[in-house]
């Protein structure tokens, strides 16, 4: 290029112009974005994100604190990348971008983040949203996120508001080895997640069973970390390398596939060779890592009777972040008894998106609503998500809705239909 | 042009502090539609909710001699929604409710900024369908497509957006809001509707839309036929239709498009071939199903490779998710392209893809072609790296050639994009002074004080504003221009 | 005028065009008269060129101007308030260009319908204008906005013209849209062109839009008991996936309360298509109480047929879905003319009406025509007086009343392009 301005991108990991430039500016992802879906307007659309990027690249403009703030707003679902043709790669676009941010942004962006926190967390009314993030913040990665970014000092509400939670449920211990049952298919490690393990243990002591009916021999390696996926969201290049190198170590034993049935982590595991193409580990993660829906789907299971009516809501970092949609779908409509009906807009963000249901409440909780409108209109009595942010939103909207609708991962469905007792 | 302070007030108090943008980020993702190459920051987006918020703008600005740029979805290809010379951009697209849809009298009203897909998603369980369908139609506003006279594939049969818009709310430049025509046919007057529908926002702004719904067809069927040159596809197409059937939709694609397609969506396209048609009937299925025997029949006669008709609604869906994501998918091929839309006679395709070859060959650069061959509507796209101020200067003489080759053979200068910013300065190779005077005075009926998107549709004039001044034709009646 | 000046008149008219094509004289002019306002100079120019020269000494001797083709719906509008120059355009006849792969043509204005098909059914082609009578020129069909039953599948004049040369009020030549099937270069002036009753130019060529001729047709008639069970019907044919070229309400005759009325319905197609969906056609009919019938395709109805000045013709415009009321109304306001013998008729698929009334004085009918207009009105229906004697149309509006907003449009664009008023004034809507 012509000598032109300064690009406001810097250093290492700046976001790529030409991925960039393969945008054609068309326009086929504006519908499909929830952000733009609420809001309206093109800033805060992945094209408009695209051109501030861009001109952000190109030295048109600096990282201002209104780009930081349409770049913030953004959930990552990546709903724009199944829609466009170009194959522009938004999700890492945006990880690169907030990096970008995190590392040069102006001190009133950081601000900003803080009075969103402050905003939100100490509000009463927010408890409900706040119930899974903040579980999520207890176990996750999150804390040393929230840190840097100085609401430390809201320590104290924190954890009071933490005091008022119920319980967590009592820990699911798993067994480092599970054998195979049948014909053998194979060996798999399984990743028990930051959420998962915590939240819904039961997801994971399911995915066990299943996969070793389904021939699979389980193993589950101690001591294994964060996957980094929320610290990548965030721009957080540096931990989320820290955090994905020591998982490629300790799940880089002998296995086949590495499983994980939590949509967010798997997505962001797959990613890993885009970011540490130098870490061979990493790498060897990354093209190993499959979502449990993918390996059950080529198995045999036996289901006995499940006399339900299902809906299925596309996880945004399944359908969008891994492009998987009929193996959750296939697998729920090989149960006996259960009908799986469509559920409109299936695949718009239910505003869960990690932690932004905390940093962005405002949108979260339209998008949330839109979400439990459609699933009260389809009829269903059970809904079913392949990720677990999704299900404690959508369970929080239901709740507030007064509707008794079950909110399960698929492979809960499908350990109740299993005929063979473990 | 800045906007004072006291006017940005105004604005915001028309529409509300959550409908006005203001900040240079905010303005510089409206500076362009998908015609990247025209850009103008507007000094304000407005995002109006209402057609009477859409008034008080338009008479503000009126006021003010600020321009008005209206803007759908953004995703025009002709730098029509973008503004060229700064002012007040009306971005439509909050306005997208279905108003009413009545069936019985087939037809709908929505508002302008109502995704065109979506009003067919709304009735498609019973039965029925708004059948304008720009490539664009799953993001692209209908009231873009009104303002642009959109086609798309299936206009062949069906027509393009003008042959279904029985009435229009418009707030005019002079700041009237005008209701013209009607659910009820053939109203008595001049047919207003007629004249307004492609205008381009040049005579105001649409606020609301009455379409006519048509109920879907029996039966349809998706035929994909390979041709190892685009003589042989460009032949097979006039053959089809001189056979006396009226496809639903005539679309072609050379190889250059059909590997980025390939790689874009995975349409599973034949790679190899040179060209490939894609035929689509539709219609009672006993007719649909004799049709498509003799369509074949056509192909094969005239050397296709391969017959492929599509087995199942899927398989439909995606021979079709290739042709409409071809605009995008191009992105794969080079950064940058220009997106000539000449039309020629249909009988002139063969002889205008033989001069296309040697206008690439003499210019260096790569045409991928997409194309609605059954109407002669070409998609030539001549891609270009636009980091390269050379690579660009030959991509446009290129297009212009490629422009004034279809006139040459009696055809248009745009058959369904329009004009917009890109192609006022075209006209003139359609119509003589007189006929471009009859459209400026046109144009000065709706929008007196010339505030209504400047500089779109017809070449601005050396009198600067004023129109052509009659004079006596300088081409002899009879003669084509 | 003097009579000198009405002699250079003549001699400029001629020198522009040639002696025999204008005429002055006294019985040649009286023929050309509309609604009896009898013009001074009538002359026939036989190309673009020569209407344009026309045009021009019109404008510098500031006549006023009546186009005329056939002069078959020259009882269209209000009648004349002045006339000085018919320009008559049967000698622009010829067929410029054909363009048989393309499916497209290009006639003079003055070239009939009848002759350009009589043409085009060697090639298979044939454009799909039918409107009622022999004689109508194609430019007269344009101007006139006039449509047949066809229009229920291939749209009106709007749908299939695709070019148009006119000639301005002040002499220019102006061409607007394109050769081509599809085109969006520029404003859509032939759409402004259609149904303007060359008060905005005089038409000279059309370039239009042809469709093959289907290989098979069949027409169905189905007698139904009542108009409940005529509209029942209709909505079920709109309601479903077949595809007619025609849905009528056949001509019906007032005054017998109960007789059954007949939906005509037809079908172009392959053969099989057309056998298959007559044969749902007559389950639809079934359904909605009636019975289906093949027929020939007899579509000049009974009351096209009806010459006459005594006859008056309305157009209604309606909603079809309100085919049963629209025909309630129709029949009150008819069964209130004494004396006079009415059909009614519809392109039903469409909800427009037609109205043939005979034997009634003008004050019944212009009172007929009030009373209809406000019935109508509610649900955004019209009334439009097609023809008729000049007595009828001076005691009633022909075209009725515009919305004010969509009217100062109108009254705009005819002042810009006519300004002085030359072209039919007075004969359009509200006067223009």
């Amino acid at each position: 290029m012509a000598s032109g301005p300064a690009s406001a991108f810097t250093g290492p990991d700046a976001p790529d112009l030409d991925a960039l430039r393969k945008c054609v500016h068309c326009g086929i992802c504006l519908p499909q974005c929830p952000t733009y879906h609420v809001l309206g307007e093109e800033m805060d659309s992945p094209r408009g994100r695209l051109y501030l990027m861009r001109a952000a690249a190109e030295g048109r403009i600096a990282l201002t604190e209104t780009l930081g703030q349409h770049v913030d707003r953004c959930l990552g679902c990546r709903a724009c990348e199944t829609a466009c043709p170009s194959g522009v790669p938004f999700g890492q676009l945006l990880e690169a971008t907030r990096a970008q941010i995190e590392r040069h942004g102006t001190p009133a962006h950081r601000g900003l983040l803080t009075s969103f926190l402050y905003r939100v967390f100490p509000n009463p009314a927010r408890l409900g949203t706040l119930l899974g993030p903040l579980r999520l913040y207890q176990r996750s990665g999150l804390r040393r996120l929230v840190r840097v970014s100085g609401v430390l000092r809201l320590f104290p509400r924190l954890a009071a508001m933490e005091a008022m939670l119920p319980d967590l449920p009592r820990g699911v211990e798993l067994p480092e080895l599970t054998g195979a049952r049948g014909t053998r298919r194979g060996r798999v490690g399984l990743l028990t997640g930051c959420v998962q393990r915590h939240l819904y243990p039961h997801v994971n002591r399911d995915t066990v069973r299943l996969l070793s009916v389904a021939g699979y021999d389980v193993v589950v390696p101690r001591g294994q970390g964060c996957c980094g996926a929320l610290a990548l969201h965030a721009g957080r290049l540096e931990e989320f390398r820290g955090q994905a190198s020591a998982l490629a170590a300790s799940l880089g034993g002998e296995v086949d596939w590495i499983v994980t049935n939590a949509a967010g982590c798997g997505s962001a595991m797959k990613e890993y060779g885009h970011w540490l193409p130098d870490v061979p580990a990493a790498q060897a993660l990354a093209a190993r890592t499959r979502d449990v829906s993918e390996l059950l789907a080529g198995a045999h299971l036996p289901l006995g009777r499940l006399d339900a009516t299902v809906t299925y809501h596309d996880a945004c970092h399944l359908a969008h972040g891994q492009r998987i949609r009929t193996q959750p779908r296939d697998l729920l409509r090989r149960i006996p008894g259960l009908k799986l009906v469509e559920l409109m807009d299936s695949d718009l963000c239910c505003g869960s998106a990690g932690v932004y249901n905390v940093l962005e409440p405002g949108m979260a909780d339209a998008l949330l609503e839109r979400k439990v409108a459609r699933i009260l209109e389809s009829g269903a009595s059970i809904v079913a998500s392949g990720n677990p942010g999704c299900l404690l939103q959508i369970q929080k909207g239901l709740r507030a809705r007064g509707a008794a609708i079950e909110v399960v991962h698929p492979v809960d469905l499908l350990a109740r239909a299993l005929t063979e007792r473990a | 042009m800045a906007l004072t302070r006291k006017f940005v007030d105004e604005l915001r108090a028309i529409v509300g502090k959550d409908g006005l943008i203001v900040s240079d980020e905010g303005r510089l993702v409206y500076e362009c539609d998908m015609h990247t190459f025209y850009k103008g920051l507007p000094d304000a987006v407005v995002l109006p909710a209402t057609s009477a918020q859409v008034q008080a703008i338009a008479r503000a600005c009126r006021r003010e001699k600020i321009p008005i740029v209206p803007r759908g979805s953004g995703t025009g290809l002709i730098g029509g929604a973008m503004a060229a010379r700064g002012g007040v951009m009306v971005g439509l697209n909050r306005m997208n409710a279905i108003l009413e849809v009545d069936l019985p009298n087939r037809c709908a009203t929505v508002q302008p900024g109502l995704i065109n897909l979506w009003l067919t998603n709304a009735v498609r369980e019973r039965g029925w369908f708004f059948a304008p369908d720009p490539s664009s139609q799953m993001v692209s506003s209908i009231g873009g497509n009104v303002s642009t006279n959109a086609g798309g594939p299936h206009c062949l049969k069906y027509g393009i957006t003008t042959n279904h818009v029985l009435g229009l709310e418009l707030v005019t430049g002079s700041g009237e809001l005008v209701q013209l025509g009607g659910v009820v046919a053939d109203r008595p007057g001049y047919d207003l509707v007629g004249a307004a529908v492609g205008a381009e926002g040049t005579f105001g702004l649409v606020t609301a839309v009455t379409v006519r719904m048509l109920h879907a067809p029996e039966a349809v069927k998706t035929a994909l036929a390979s041709f190892t040159s685009m003589e042989a596809a460009a032949e097979a197409v006039s053959a089809i239709i001189a056979a006396g059937m009226l496809p639903a939709a005539l679309e072609m694609l050379d190889s250059v498009m059909i590997g980025a397609i390939n790689a874009g969506v995975g349409a599973g396209y034949p790679e190899g071939a040179a060209a490939v048609l894609l035929i689509e009937l539709d219609g009672p299925n006993a007719e649909v199903e004799a049709q498509a025997v003799r369509a074949a029949a056509i192909c094969r006669e005239r050397g296709a490779l391969a017959v492929r008709v599509a087995r199942d609604d899927a398989e439909r869906a995606l021979l079709w998710k290739g042709r409409k994501e071809a605009a995008g998918a191009v992105g794969r091929l080079a950064p940058t392209y220009l997106l000539q839309d000449a039309v020629v006679p249909r009988s002139k395709l063969p002889l205008i893809m033989r001069q296309m070859e040697e206008i690439a060959r003499r210019h260096g650069v790569l045409i991928a072609n997409v194309f609605h061959a059954g109407d002669g509507n070409l998609h030539p796209l001549i891609c270009y790296d636009d980091r390269s101020a050379e690579e660009l200067a030959r991509a446009k003489l290129a297009n212009e050639e490629l422009l004034e080759a279809a006139i040459a053979l009696g055809g248009s200068v745009t058959g369904e994009h329009g004009i917009g910013l890109d192609k006022a300065k075209n006209l003139p190779l359609q119509y003589a002074d007189a006929d471009l005077n009859f459209m400026y005075r046109l144009r000065g009926v709706f929008d007196p004080d010339r505030v209504m998107n400047p500089d779109k549709l017809l070449p601005a004039h050396p009198a600067c504003g004023e129109g052509f001044r009659p004079q006596r034709p300088v081409v002899p009646a009879g003669a084509w221009v | 005028m003097s009579a000198v000046a009405s002699r250079s008149v003549a001699a400029a008219l001629r020198s522009v065009t040639a002696a025999d094509r204008v005429r002055d004289e006294r019985a040649a002019l009286e023929t050309f008269a509309v609604d009896a306002i009898v013009p001074r100079w009538v002359a026939r120019p036989v190309s673009v060129d020569e209407l344009a020269a026309v045009m021009t000494v019109a404008a510098e001797e500031r006549l006023i101007v009546a186009p005329r083709g056939s002069g078959s719906a020259l009882d269209l509008g209000a009648p004349p308030a002045r006339l000085d120059l018919v320009v008559d355009l049967s000698g622009l006849d010829a067929i410029v260009e054909h363009n048989a792969d393309d499916l497209t043509v290009t006639v003079q204005a003055g070239r009939s319908l009848h002759a350009l098909n009589r043409y085009l059914l060697a090639h298979r082609q044939f454009l799909p204008l039918d409107p009622p009578g022999e004689a109508h020129t194609v430019g007269g069909t344009a101007a006139a906005g006039l449509s047949g039953p066809l229009r229920f599948r291939y749209g009106t004049m709007r749908d299939l013209l695709l070019g148009v040369r006119f000639v301005q009020a002040d002499g220019v030549v102006t061409w607007g849209g394109s050769k081509v099937v599809k085109s969006v270069t520029g404003y859509d002036v032939p759409k402004l062109m259609v149904g303007a009753l060359g008060t905005l130019g005089v038409l000279g060529e059309l370039t239009l839009r042809l469709h093959s001729l289907p290989e098979a047709e069949r027409t169905w008639l189905v007698a139904v008991p009542s108009a409940a069970a005529a509209q029942a019907l209709v909505a079920s044919i709109l309601d479903s996936t077949l595809q007619p070229n025609r849905i009528e309400l056949n001509d019906h005759t007032l005054g017998a309360a109960d007789a059954p009325l007949a939906v005509l319905v037809s079908f172009g197609s392959v053969m099989e298509a057309v056998v298959e969906q007559g044969e749902r056609l007559a389950r639809l009919a079934r359904d909605a109480g009636g019975e289906a019938r093949a027929v020939s395709g007899e579509w000049t109805t009974a009351s096209d047929r009806v010459a006459g000045d005594r006859r008056t013709t309305l157009r209604v415009g309606s909603l079809p879905a309100r085919l049963r009321s629209t025909f309630e109304t129709l029949r009150r306001a008819l069964g209130r003319i004494a004396g006079a013998r009415s059909t009614l008729g519809a392109h039903t698929g469409l909800g427009l009406w037609r109205v043939t009334i005979d034997g009634a004085t003008p004050e019944a009918i212009a009172t007929a025509v009030a009373w209809l207009r406000d019935a109508v009105a509610e649900h955004g229906g019209y009334v439009v007086v097609t023809g008729g004697p000049v007595a009828v149309r001076r005691r009633v509006d022909p075209w009725g009343p515009i919305a004010p907003d969509a009217l100062a449009l109108m009254r705009a664009i005819k002042t810009t392009f006519d300004p002085d008023a030359r072209l039919n004034p007075g004969r359009f809507v509200s006067g223009l």
